[in-house]
């Protein structure tokens, strides 16, 4: 039934404006989160691929230059969509439930900015139309302010209005590349210009086709988070609730990728696209490790690790063979699961002890077996040790990185993973296995035992993949076979 | 000798990263590792440039190598650089807006 | 008659400019998201004059214009679509931005970006 496309962006939105409406009635407020959450990981499983064109415009054919043209905004639901979206939707209702469990007195307007960042990075990894992700690459931007402004954290605010100057550049120069792309083809369709690239009606060599290039990166790199706005993106990680932050951390990787293959389709002919990509990768990688292990402020450190990680999705990208953008499309997956882990984890320590300074925790293992248990898991599995997932994405990258004939490449891989490794080993051994100090006083607080249950979900999720790879790794592999 | 010495002062420099509040050996080792991180890993980035010439990766190994020894410690500079204030975020978003415009303009053709 | 096309595309590129400019060396915050926003406007002018056409027309279809001609005179109409959508989303955009400016400068008493939006670790010093 492809009438459930368009349903996973109306879904949430809708529900979004209905609970902020009502958002006097509290417990309304949140049956109707809870049931509409529960939705949102169903409707992906349960829908058909296939394509969806909106107003019901059929693509037409000119037969005088025999090209199709889409005249609707079109929605191409595939296997990539469907684990993508899936992923987001069950990360939602994770942090919708430990939201609605936390407090007693829920907050609509909150609710809806929730709703409303999962509405818009479904949308964006399922349009086929360049200035409709534009839209929701916009509207994500204002969802992930709001959910950073409503923190109770200090300073919160200023780094929200950082984010959203920086997005104020960084937004106008991809509408400027959309806006070349638009003048030199005509369409905002990616299959219409695509095709356009194809049949040479572009000059692929034109200096305008390549600023187009240039700016839509430029857009990208605010999207993902990767340098010069990786200090941003990890301030932001830092400065929301920790159920917040993890799920932001997700909207970060979708939105990159949805854009990047976007790119990807388009400009793949250039040799320097991947070039580019490889480049800010590899910076991305570099600082986000090295300076994940200066902090102090373990939120912040989780921060530049997750910004870090996304270094190699791009690199799977630059490289630009199957296998390699089939393994950072994998390893995009397990990021988004593991570093939500680690947020919703780490989050749980500062509830019990309201402390976020790694020089005053210590011997919290007594306390908190469970989360400190589960939160070596999810470390080694960022890190890279069989068997779980992250293990098998890397091993992936890896392996297409040499075949590619770039072996510099798989040592930094390599290099990082390993430094990712002393950065999360340093950190826990400071938190939980350091001998207690004198000044931090626990006084019986306890860790939420929803946040228990969904990191123990998460934790069954990230082992699942890692022993079993295969059923994702097949559909993405013939997805991007199709792409290519 | 010099370079033994300041070798041996990146540690005291280290401290004053962290000032205020205290200094606990995990977090200068792990300031010390991602020194040697940062080295590593930026000398062998650059070995990448062999793609491009062989002469030119060596060269700019080798002075990038000496450049980055001779300069340590480089994480209390790339932290300065890499603090969350606009101005500096804000400086650096736009050179690298300018940087990759010109470059993609002028020269995207000749990679 | 100069070209009103290039005219314009220069006007938008000048947008951009002042703005990146106000960007980075204007200090006062409402200022410089007064520069900002002219990067926006840049954006948007730059993809209406994509749709101009020189003595093209409006392009709705009358009853009783001939659909050949139609085709050959009317403006391109999808940029002025996109630019309206475009306008809203930088409107809601630069109306969160000021209520955060509100919100920022009750608790400092200033507008200045150095002290405002400082690192975090120095702005427990400005803010006591």
């Amino acid at each position: 039934m492809n009438e459930l496309i368009p349903l996973m962006v109306i879904v949430p939105l809708m529900a979004a404006l209905v609970i902020s409406a009502f958002s006097r009635f509290n417990t309304l407020t949140k049956a109707l989160a809870f049931i509409v959450a529960l939705c949102l990981p169903i409707i992906p499983l349960a829908s058909n691929y296939g394509l969806h064109y909106f107003g019901g415009y059929e693509p037409i054919l000119d037969n005088v230059t025999n090209v199709m043209y889409h005249p609707a905004i079109t929605y191409s639901f595939t296997f990539l969509q469907q684990i993508f979206i899936a992923g987001v939707g069950l990360l939602t209702f994770l942090v919708v439930f430990i939201y609605l469990t936390k407090y007693r007195k829920v907050s609509g307007p909150y609710l809806f900015l929730l709703f409303l960042g999962t509405a818009a990075v479904t949308a964006m990894i399922l349009t086929d139309d360049i200035f409709h992700m534009f839209v929701f690459f916009e509207i994500l931007a204002l969802a992930q302010v709001g959910i950073v402004a409503a923190s109770s954290i200090d300073y919160s605010y200023e780094m929200a209005l950082k984010y959203m100057i920086l997005g104020s550049i960084g937004s106008p120069m991809m509408l400027l590349g959309i806006g070349f792309l638009l003048a030199l083809t005509g369409s905002v369709n990616v299959t219409d210009i695509v095709a356009a690239v194809h049949n040479g009606l572009v000059n692929v060599k034109s200096p305008v086709f390549l600023l187009s290039l240039g700016l839509i990166f430029f857009g990208w790199l605010y999207a993902s988070g990767l340098p010069p706005f990786h200090t941003i993106k990890s301030g932001i990680y830092s400065k929301a609730e920790p159920h917040g932050a993890a799920l932001l951390q997700s909207f970060t990787v979708i939105s990159m990728i949805s854009i990047v293959l976007i790119m990807f389709r388009i400009y793949s002919t250039l040799p320097i696209f991947e070039v580019l990509i490889v480049f800010f990768s590899i910076l991305a990688m570099i600082l986000g490790v090295s300076l994940a292990l200066t902090q102090t402020d373990f939120r912040r450190m989780i921060g530049f690790l997750a910004v870090g990680e996304l270094g190699f999705i791009g690199l799977g990208i630059g490289l630009g063979t199957q296998f390699a953008i089939t393994a950072g499309l994998f390893q995009a997956l397990n990021e988004i699961i593991i570093t939500a882990l680690l947020f919703i984890g780490f989050g749980a320590i500062v509830n019990a002890t309201d402390e976020v300074d790694t020089r005053k925790l210590g011997g919290l293992l007594a306390q908190h077996p469970k989360v400190s248990i589960m939160l070596l898991i999810g470390g080694l599995a960022m890190a890279g040790v069989p068997p779980l997932s992250g293990f098998q994405s890397k091993l992936m990258l890896v392996q297409a990185s040499l075949s590619c004939g770039y072996p510099e490449l798989s040592i930094l891989a390599i290099m990082v993973s390993i430094a990712t490794f002393v950065v999360f080993v340093k950190t826990y051994y400071t938190m939980f296995l350091k001998p207690k100090p004198k000044e931090l006083e626990l006084e019986g607080k306890e860790v939420p035992r929803s946040m228990i249950i969904v990191m123990g979900v998460l934790l069954v999720i990230i082992i699942l993949l890692g022993v079993f790879p295969d059923v994702v790794t097949n559909g993405i592999s013939n997805f991007v076979g199709g792409i290519l | 000798m010099k370079l033994y010495d300041q070798i041996f002062d990146v540690v005291k420099q280290f401290k004053k990263l962290f000032s205020p509040g205290p200094v606990t050996n995990a977090d200068v080792s792990g300031s010390i590792t991602a020194e040697i991180f940062l080295i590593v890993s930026l000398v062998l980035a650059a070995i990448l440039l062999r793609h491009v010439n062989v002469l030119l990766a060596g060269l700019v190994t080798l002075i990038l190598a000496v450049v980055l020894i001779a300069n340590i410690p480089l994480i209390p500079k790339f932290k300065i650089e890499q603090e969350d204030s606009l101005e500096k975020m804000l400086f650096y978003a736009i050179i690298t807006l300018a940087i990759i415009v010109t470059f993609m303009y002028w020269g995207g053709n000749f990679v | 008659m100069a070209d009103v096309q290039l005219i314009i595309l220069f006007t938008s590129m000048a947008l951009v400019v002042i703005g990146l400019y106000a960007a980075i060396f204007v200090d006062n915050i409402i200022k410089k998201i007064i520069g900002i926003s002219f990067i926006e406007e840049g954006a948007n002018l730059f993809i209406v004059a994509i749709g101009y056409k020189p003595g093209g027309v409006v392009p709705i279809l009358m009853p009783g214009m001939d659909t050949s001609w139609f085709a050959t005179n009317a403006a391109y109409p999808l940029p002025f679509g996109l630019v309206l959508t475009s306008i809203v989303i930088g409107a809601s955009t630069l109306a969160v931005m000021l209520a955060l400016v509100m919100v920022l400068y009750r608790r400092y008493g200033t507008l200045s970006t150095k002290v405002m939006l400082a690192d975090t670790s120095k702005q427990e010093e400005y803010n006591e």
